[in-house]
């Protein structure tokens, strides 16, 4: 496809939904279904043109595809340096695809300042595709700031009862971390420029910055702090034990929309950006900090899951159940193995979509009943059976039942993971049946038995899912079928990524550490 | 003074003749403000005209006693650009509460004079001179509102602290002159080369004159521990002036301070920059701890000037440890600050046209529904201030982390306490924002009416907030030449 190297499709798939939010912002707002129809026109049309993207992408080239650089601030060096490689492409199609259906499951539910709710929700898909295909620091560091306001005003608006003191919460620790990666980015850069004669140029370009790093130019002391200030940005994004306490608070309070983003695409900037910048910048920093970060995961995964046991709302269960599959991601990428970074990849897709399908499940049926208490449910098999079968689909796909998405991520994880450290595979492999434990459980007490007598109150407002509410989960659950059965469709696409990301790592040397080394 | 002299002259000649003309359509027009506005931007518009020409290269005047450079030029236009938003930003304000517009537009024109005079300052007299004339119509602007004891009572704290330091600052200045000889600061800066080269001795009096002079412009820049004057200065002000005090001055005296310690004593700067470096720690740590405490969005603002002037301090010390950029992100900083925080005192002053409305939290709560403009608005400065991209705000503090980080050693220890007062002072801001979107209205307002000259002077502070934000590179080349010029 020639036409398409000639247009810059990465900037217009990317500020398509700015001028999405432009366009909105000039409606009248008595109009709501004008904001909304135009909303999901906007996300539509961005999903397209990531399609159209993605078929013009070329797998397996570990190259950057579709690249575009103008120079912006050249007395630093930075450049409006945008591109896509496999994992970018994967998780921009993943955005664009989870931000239409999230935007068509607010139809019903967000009644109110339509408008400016669906400016927030186009800003921030602005926001996120930017950070996936940024190829410069700074750049990367504007459209991941970017994310942070229209997500503050989601919670804090359309929220529910603490959603300030949650929204709030949420904005304190990302800016923490994010503030202290912006010195981080600023003294890496001021080592590249010192060591190349005082020049700017390509001190904030990743690729430069990467090769730069290759030869050892990043290690050392400097590299150990860098690293954790970067680890730090990025662990409290994804979010890593014992940086998670913001996840429930943000994932209860928010609208269901907005848990939907929050865990199917704000979660996974944090492992792409362990993937695309702390790895291939700081080499021998992230070995030395890996048999940490691996202890950590291992926690998350364990804790998440214990927790998740006892929750009595369903939200919170599905939320700390995030804690605790992501938690696979970050293992998989720091055994610095070819699987288990696979396996990470993929967990991190499948859990966008199976997280983001439940988040929108459980909206579902607070739609109707205004709770979300587990224990007043029951017998919702027999009331609603199409929201059972499907809410059971979902439940086994986050189980890891084989045949599904979720078992192939953490599958793969779980071999790489092996190979190189047996023990943590162990470990892990034993909370995937805790996971069985509390989802089936919830799953019990829900669907199954006599229906419940607070549903019985309910009386016809119980009612099975609306033709829009099945619309946006179909997608989902095909998707979960399809990467399930043949996981290999994302496996060629990332795969030259992978490659680079662990060939970075695997030629340096750990700084000697210590602590635990 | 011969004819160069004149020309060089010119502008600060022009800006007290815009002042005396501004009183002579008064005199004219009594009581009418409009002749008055027109007259303000007007003569405006020239000075700002008069001070690109001559600021073309480096003159000087009366032997070196004032000189202009693109320095100069920066600081003027910034100077110049403060009051007239200030002045586009009051008169929904002042005649709300009978007050008189036009003396205040001279008022700030000469305050403004003054400022330039302290801009192109090469002898310590004019220096002095220049900071008297920038301060004493701030005096009476804080008393504007005479029949308010508030206002009364802020202004005499400010006039008695102000004369205070004032005097201070003097005592070093003598100082200085007696061990020197001289007053002219490039003679001041060869003979501190020479104490710096062991040549001439450090002398205990020139100790003291560091210790006077270095206690008289923190006061001035209402840096910490010398910062009790202001959150009371600047509530009891009205409220346009707060937002005047909280910039105008405050930038003249880092002029000041250019001048004075980056120009005539640079070379003792392993002497004084420990110093700047722990009154930065300080001033925008307590700043921000007590802006925390806040819930009067107009005291919540006046501390966290403290705390930007901490973060300015930042760069100044970066400078002071030998690196140019600290220079360059402190004028950007300067400037950056003035564009957003006029904007965000403008939108308090506008949501105060009613009288008797306080700057209260709860006065913003549910903003949203009453005057959607004015509360996004808000947001936009207040997110600059925090520093979220794109703004100007965090270009600003992007600059100033950036230049400590290349000096590194205890800048960098400086650097994090910067961004870690960075995300404390999201705390405050976005509290702000949360009563304005998040929180319903406590009674039933009616939506105000807002002047035109408000709402430009707004669309102008909200432009550039985001086009300078999104496109720094028109205001870093300028301010480069000029820290280049030092």
């Amino acid at each position: 496809m020639t036409w398409l190297s000639d247009l810059p499709i990465v900037t217009i798939v990317t500020f398509l939904p700015a001028l999405g939010a432009l366009v909105i912002a000039f409606t009248p707002t008595d109009r709501p279904n004008m904001a909304r129809y135009l909303g999901l026109g906007f996300a539509l049309a961005a999903w397209v043109v990531s399609l159209v993207m993605l078929a013009g992408f070329v797998a397996g080239d570990p190259a950057f595809q579709f690249t575009e650089s103008v120079a912006w601030i050249p007395a630093f060096g930075i450049n409006y340096a945008v591109g896509v490689d496999g994992l970018s492409i994967v998780l921009v199609v993943l955005t664009t695809t989870l931000t239409w259906i999230s935007i068509l499951a607010s139809f019903g539910p967000i009644q109110n300042r339509v408008k400016e709710y669906m400016i927030s929700f186009l800003v921030l898909e602005v926001g996120m595709i930017g950070v996936f295909v940024a190829m410069d620091l700074f750049l990367f560091y504007i459209f991941w700031e970017l994310v942070l306001v229209p997500m503050y005003l989601l919670i804090g608006i359309w929220g529910g009862k603490n959603r300030i003191y949650a929204t709030i919460k949420f904005v304190l620790y990302t800016l923490v971390g994010s503030l202290l990666m912006l010195v981080a980015i600023l003294a890496t850069a001021y080592t590249y420029q010192s060591g190349h004669g005082g020049s700017w140029a390509g001190a904030f370009d990743v690729q430069a910055l990467a090769d730069y790093a290759a030869t050892g130019a990043f290690g050392g002391t400097f590299g150990l702090i860098a690293f954790g200030a970067f680890f730090l940005a990025f662990a409290i994004k994804v979010p890593m034990f014992p940086f998670h306490t913001w996840l429930p608070d943000a994932h209860v309070e928010a609208p269901t929309a907005g848990s939907v983003i929050l865990a199917g695409v704000l979660l996974k900037l944090g492992g792409y950006g362990f993937i695309r910048f702390a790895l291939p910048l700081f080499p021998e920093a992230a070995q030395s900090w890996a048999p940490l970060i691996i202890i950590l995961s291992l926690i998350a995964i364990i804790y998440g899951a214990i927790v998740a046991l006892v929750q009595p709302d369903l939200k919170k269960l599905v939320a700390y159940s995030s804690v605790s599959h992501m938690g696979f991601v970050t293992l998989g990428i720091f055994v610095f193995q070819e699987q288990g970074m696979q396996g990470a990849i993929l967990q991190m897709v499948n859990h966008g979509l199976i997280t983001g399908a439940l988040f929108l499940l459980v909206g579902v049926i607070y739609e109707r009943t205004h709770d979300r208490t587990i224990a007043k449910m029951g017998g919702l098999g027999s009331a609603v059976p199409v929201y059972a079968a499907t809410f059971g689909f979902f439940v086994f796909a986050s189980v890891g039942l084989p045949g599904l998405s979720g078992f192939v991520g953490e599958f793969l994880t779980l071999v790489g993971t092996f190979v190189v450290y047996p023990g943590a595979a162990a470990v892990a492999t034993f909370v995937m049946i805790l996971a069985a434990g509390y989802l089936l459980w919830m799953l019990q007490r829900v669907l199954f038995g006599d229906l419940s007598d607070f549903l019985k109150g309910l009386g016809g407002h119980l009612t099975d899912m609306k033709p829009v509410e099945a619309m946006t989960l179909v997608p989902l659950g095909v998707l979960v079928v399809v990467f399930g059965l043949w996981p290999g469709l994302i496996l060629d696409l990332i795969a030259g990524s992978v490659d680079s990301a662990l060939a970075a790592v695997s030629q340096a040397a750990p700084v000697a550490l210590g602590l635990w080394r | 003074m011969t004819f160069q002299d004149a020309t060089v002259l010119a502008p600060f000649i022009a800006a007290i003749l815009v002042a005396l003309a501004i009183l002579t359509v008064d005199f004219i027009f009594p009581g009418r403000k409009v002749p008055a506005l027109i007259a303000t931007f007007a003569g405006l518009a020239l000075v700002a005209v008069l001070v690109v020409i001559t600021g073309q290269s480096t003159f000087e005047a009366f032997g070196g006693a004032y000189d202009v450079d693109p320095l100069t030029t920066f600081l003027d236009l910034v100077f110049i650009s403060i009051v007239a938003f200030t002045v586009a930003f009051a008169p929904d304000y002042l005649e709300e509460r009978g007050l008189p517009v036009p003396e205040f537009a001279a008022l700030l024109v000469f305050a403004m004079s003054g400022a330039m005079l302290l801009a192109a300052s090469g002898d310590l007299l004019i220096l002095f001179l220049g900071l008297e004339l920038m301060v004493l119509p701030g005096y009476v602007l804080a008393g504007y509102h005479k029949s308010d004891g508030y206002s009364t009572e802020g202004a005499i704290k400010y006039f008695l602290l102000g004369s205070f330091s004032s005097a201070i600052f003097l005592f070093g200045l003598a100082f200085v002159w007696g061990i020197t000889g001289t007053t002219n600061i490039a003679d001041v800066a060869g003979y501190m080369g020479q104490v710096a080269a062991g040549t001439i001795p450090m002398s205990p009096g020139l100790g003291l004159a560091l210790a006077f002079m270095t206690t008289g412009v923190a006061f001035k820049i209402a840096a910490v521990p010398f910062h009790y004057w202001t959150p009371d200065a600047y509530q009891g002000s009205p409220t346009p002036v707060t937002g005047y005090l909280s910039v105008g001055p405050k930038i003249a005296a880092f002029a000041l301070i250019i001048r004075l310690f980056a120009q005539g004593l640079q070379d003792l700067a392993i002497d004084w920059n420990i110093v700047f470096m722990v009154l930065a720690a300080l001033t925008m740590t307590l700043g921000n701890l007590v802006a925390l405490q806040q819930d009067n969005v107009k005291r919540m603002l006046a501390y966290s000037s403290i705390a930007h002037t901490g973060y300015m301090l930042v760069g100044f010390a970066a400078y002071g440890a030998g690196n140019i950029a600290g220079m360059e992100a402190l004028l950007f900083y300067g400037a950056a600050y003035a564009v957003m925080n006029l904007g965000a005192f403008a939108v308090v002053v506008a949501l105060q046209r009613r009288t008797g409305v306080t700057s209260n939290l709860s006065t913003f709560a549910g903003l949203i529904r009453r005057e959607p403009s004015m509360a996004w608005l808000l947001t936009l400065f207040l997110l600059s201030l925090t520093g979220i991209p794109p703004t100007v705000g965090f270009f600003g503090k992007f600059l100033v982390i950036s230049a400590a980080v290349e000096v590194g050693g205890a800048l960098t220890a400086l650097a994090i306490l910067t961004v870690v007062n960075a995300a404390i002072a999201a705390f405050y801001y976005l509290r702000v924002v949360v009563y304005m979107f998040m929180r319903d209205p406590a009674g039933d307002l009616p939506k105000l009416r807002h002047g035109r000259l408000l709402w430009t002077g707004l669309a102008v502070s909200a432009f550039l907030t985001i086009v300078l934000g999104l496109f720094p590179n028109l205001l870093l080349e300028i301010v480069g030449v000029a820290a280049a010029a030092i």
